[in-house]
C-alpha cells in the first residue's frame, strides 16, 4: 500500500479517458490510429502498434495526404490499435486543444501527438508546423501555456504557437537597430540585450507562449537549412559549402 | 508599480516612460505596446560590481506597454519592497523596478568569516543589496517561501537560501564532524543561522542556482 498526497494507483478502467493524468502526463484513449512524436509514450494498456509514419503509410494510403510534411516524417510515429495512450514530455507541461475546422500553428519539438482527422503542414516560419481540420492534438510546454492576443511580440524561443492569425513578421528592437546601423553589426558583439529580434504578431487571432525561453534542439534543424539552399544556384552553394567548412575548422 | 502573476513561473510588468523595469538579460518572453530593450553595461549592482562576480546581465526595459518576463522555467516569487531592503544574489533577480536602489557589498562585515560562508555556500563574497519602493521578482528552484523571525534564529541550509528582507544577521555555522570529513555525515554540516527582525525567503529546493 502507497501512502502520500497523490497515490491513486491507476488501471485500464481508472485512467482518465483523453484527459490529463497530471500536468505532466496524457492519457488517449485509443481506438484507430493517433500520430505521435517519437518518444513521447511513456505507458500503454492494450495491444498498440507504433509503426513509423513511412512504414505506415506504406499499408495505407491516406497518411501521405494527412502528414504533409517529409521534413518531420522521421520524427513521428503512428500509434494503431486499442488501449490507453499515456503521453509525456521529459516533466514538461502538457495540454490538450481541439480545433473546430481550424488552423493553428506550433513548434514541431512541442508537438507531441494529434487525431488523424487533422493535417499537418510544414509552416513557412523555420521549425513551426500547421495543422488545418477538426480534431485533438497534443502540446508540451515548459511551464504553463499563456494565451495572449495581438498586437503582441514574442521572444522567438518563448513562442510555442498562434492560431487564426496570420504568421508573424520579424521585428528588431529600436536601440539595436539604430546601433546597428551606425557602427555595423558585425561590431554589434557584447551589446546586446538577448532581446533584439521578436516575432511581431498583428490582426485578430491568439498567440500561445510558453513560460520559459528554453527550447529543445531541433532535429531536423540540419535539412530544415539545407532544404533552403535549393534557392542558391550551383555556383552560390559552392561559396556557401566554402565558408561553412572553414567555419567548422574554425572551432 | 507591481508584477502582476501570470502563473508560478512568469510575471507580467506594466512599463511606463515614468517606470522602466530593469530586467535579466534575455528574460523577456512578449509584450504589447511599444516598448524597448536596452542592454545596460552596468550590472545589476552598479558601476562597482566588477571584478567581485556579482553582475549578472541586465536590460533596461523602456517605453509603454506590458512584459512579460521568466527564465529557464524556473519558478518567480514577487517581493513587495517598501522601504526596507532585499539582499539576494544578483543572478537570482528577474526583473525589479529601475527606482529602486541597488548596490554590491560584502557578505557581513565579518571579515575571514564572512569569506568562509561566501565560499561554502558557493555565493562568493559579494551579494547584491535592493532597497526602495517597489516591486522584485526573484528566481528560485520550486518556488520560495517566506520565513518570518521575530528575534529567534532559524537554521537554513545555505543552497536552500534565496534572499531575505529586513535587519537579519546571517551566520554561518558550521558543524563539521569526524563524521562529515570521513564522508558520513548529514549533509548538512553547513547551515546559515538567520536571526533578528525580518523576513528569509527559503527555496523548496538544495539545487545549486
Amino acid at each position: 500500500m502507497i501512502s502520500g498526497i497523490d497515490a491513486t494507483v491507476y488501471d485500464p478502467r481508472s485512467l482518465p479517458s483523453n484527459d490529463n493524468v497530471n500536468a505532466y502526463a496524457f492519457c488517449i484513449d485509443l481506438d484507430g490510429e493517433w500520430f505521435t512524436s517519437k518518444g513521447a509514450m511513456i505507458a500503454y494498456y492494450g495491444s498498440i502498434e507504433f509503426s513509423g509514419v513511412a512504414a505506415f503509410a506504406s499499408r495505407a494510403a491516406w497518411v501521405a495526404a494527412r502528414f504533409s510534411s517529409p521534413l518531420y516524417a522521421m520524427e513521428w510515429v503512428v500509434a494503431a490499435g486499442r488501449g490507453k495512450l499515456v503521453i509525456g514530455d521529459r516533466g514538461n507541461d502538457i495540454n490538450s486543444y481541439d480545433l473546430d475546422d481550424g488552423n493553428l500553428t506550433i513548434r514541431q519539438t512541442n508537438l507531441l501527438a494529434f487525431e488523424t482527422g487533422l493535417e499537418l503542414k510544414q509552416s513557412i516560419i523555420p521549425g513551426f508546423v500547421t495543422l488545418l481540420g477538426t480534431g485533438k492534438f497534443l502540446a508540451s510546454s515548459n511551464g504553463p501555456v499563456i494565451f495572449v492576443e495581438p498586437p503582441f511580440r514574442a521572444d522567438p524561443d518563448a513562442l510555442l504557437g498562434w492560431a487564426d492569425c496570420p504568421s508573424p513578421s520579424v521585428h528588431y528592437d529600436y536601440h539595436w537597430m539604430a546601433a546597428s546601423l551606425a557602427a555595423g553589426v558585425h561590431s554589434m558583439f557584447g551589446r546586446e540585450s538577448g532581446e533584439e529580434r521578436q516575432y511581431d504578431f498583428t490582426g485578430a487571432g491568439t498567440v500561445l507562449l510558453q513560460s520559459s525561453e528554453d527550447v529543445r534542439e531541433d532535429p531536423a534543424l540540419v535539412r530544415l537549412v539545407e532544404s533552403h539552399t535549393f534557392l542558391l544556384s550551383a555556383a552560390a552553394a559552392g561559396v556557401l559549402g566554402h565558408k561553412l567548412v572553414a567555419r567548422s575548422q574554425e572551432g | 508599480m507591481t508584477f502582476e502573476v501570470v502563473n508560478k513561473k512568469v510575471v507580467r510588468a506594466q512599463v511606463s516612460q515614468q517606470s522602466p523595469v530593469l530586467a535579466r538579460r534575455g528574460a523577456m518572453l512578449g509584450y504589447t505596446g511599444q516598448v524597448t530593450f536596452r542592454p545596460l553595461s552596468r550590472s545589476a549592482g552598479g558601476g562597482g560590481a566588477y571584478g567581485t562576480g556579482e553582475s549578472a546581465s541586465m536590460m533596461a526595459s523602456e517605453g509603454s506597454g506590458s512584459v512579460l518576463y521568466g527564465h529557464k522555467g524556473l519558478y518567480v516569487s514577487v517581493i513587495e519592497l517598501t522601504g526596507d531592503s532585499l539582499t539576494v544574489e544578483a543572478d537570482r533577480l528577474l526583473a525589479y523596478d529601475a527606482s529602486l536602489q541597488t548596490s554590491v557589498e560584502m557578505i557581513a562585515q565579518g571579515g575571514v568569516r564572512a569569506a568562509v560562508r561566501g565560499v561554502a555556500t558557493g555565493q562568493g563574497m559579494y551579494t547584491t543589496r535592493i532597497s526602495g519602493h517597489g516591486s522584485v521578482a526573484v528566481l528560485s528552484h520550486g518556488g520560495t517561501f517566506p520565513l518570518q523571525i521575530t528575534g529567534e534564529t532559524v537554521g537554513v541550509d545555505p543552497q536552500a537560501y534565496v534572499g531575505h528582507v529586513g535587519a537579519l544577521n546571517v551566520d554561518l555555522k558550521a558543524s563539521v564532524g569526524m563524521r562529515d570529513l570521513v564522508g558520513r555525515g548529514s549533509g548538512e554540516a553547513f547551515q546559515l543561522h538567520v536571526s533578528g527582525h525580518g523576513t528569509v525567503y527559503v527555496q523548496a529546493s538544495e539545487k545549486r542556482f
